[in-house]
């Protein structure tokens, strides 16, 4: 059973998307280590300073030891968490990849992929990030994580559903009247973008390892987006799940 | 004089199968590195789980890379 007129070959396409996510995800994790990690080093310095002042903690040997080692943990979890979250949007990718190619502009694969990698980087990453941006540790309540959580997914969710019922508003449509749906997208995110609300945590923590960390976070989100398109194009005009079936009569 | 035709057919078509299977890694993968709180080894190691935060503290860094709320 299939969404079309006939079936693609599904292992093929299968295996191509999750090695575009997962290769993708392994280039974002790889960049946060050189890029964010700098700024996740200063945050929790900042954290750790507190422990100290508040006397939670003492500045001792064993404490930098097990610190040494704890955060050598989390490190050596930044790659693999990347793979896991790179396979995981990737698989969403490959999705809307599959359902909407033909509708993307261009003749090529590489094309369509980078077309609709920046559509969804805009729609679920772009526009949440502007109203919830990344934050380092030391900012943020233990106490707000699942309302901040919900907030977050939420967004993301809306603004992803939003674009996907415009975009078909958008193909009922012809010609200049096209131009209406991107109105009512740009009109419907606006709402939402001052409707909903504030993240409720107050940042403590100095704005130029704040902004520093945003900027670098952008960098790296960005760069796996623009990753993810061009290897699932690459793979897909290589390896063509959906080729054409030759026949003779 | 017989003639031959070919006929190029393209198979466009995404198999269910296939949606579902790559909507479960992505709600999994999602869950995995973005929300879990202990959840997941809760299942086989119980309350512990929720102290020892195993996966939460493995993916912290990318949490936080990535923009989703962390602590």
């Amino acid at each position: 059973m299939s969404l079309g007129d006939s079936s693609m070959n599904t292992s093929i396409f299968l295996i191509i998307v999750l090695i575009s996510g997962a290769l993708a995800g392994l280039v974002w994790g790889s960049a946060n280590l050189f890029l964010v990690e700098p700024y996740l080093d200063e945050a929790i310095g900042i954290e750790n300073q507190n422990l100290f002042d508040s006397g939670e903690a003492d500045d001792t040997l064993e404490f930098w030891i097990e610190y040494e080692g704890y955060r050598s943990w989390q490190k050596s979890g930044q790659i693999l968490a990347g793979i896991i979250l790179g396979t995981s949007i990737g698989s969403l990718f490959g999705i809307v990849f599959a359902l909407s190619r033909n509708s993307l502009p261009g003749n090529d694969n590489i094309k369509k992929a980078l077309i609709l990698a920046g559509l969804m980087w805009f729609t679920i990453y772009f526009i949440p990030f502007l109203k919830y941006p990344a934050n380092p540790p030391t900012v943020g309540e233990a106490d707000t994580v699942v309302l901040r959580s919900i907030l977050y997914l939420s967004f993301i969710a809306i603004s992803g559903f939003g674009a996907l019922i415009f975009y078909k508003i958008s193909k009922r449509l012809n010609g200049k009247k096209k131009i209406i749906s991107l109105i009512g997208y740009i009109v419907f995110i606006s709402v939402l973008f001052f409707g909903m609300p504030e993240n409720p945590d107050f940042v403590s923590a100095p704005m130029d390892l704040v902004n520093g960390f945003r900027i670098m976070s952008a960098l790296t989100v960005s760069t796996y987006w623009i990753a993810l398109g061009l290897i699932l194009g690459i793979l897909w005009n290589y390896f063509k799940p959906n080729k054409e079936v030759s026949s003779f009569t | 004089m017989s003639q031959s035709r070919q006929i190029n057919r393209s198979k466009r078509g995404v198999p269910i199968i296939a949606i579902v299977a790559l909507a479960l890694i992505f709600a999994g993968g999602l869950f995995l590195v973005a929300f879990d709180q202990g959840h997941i080894f809760s299942i086989a190691y119980g309350e512990q789980a929720f102290e020892d935060l195993f996966i939460h503290e493995l993916t912290h860094d990318m949490r936080h890379a990535a923009g989703f709320p962390c602590h």
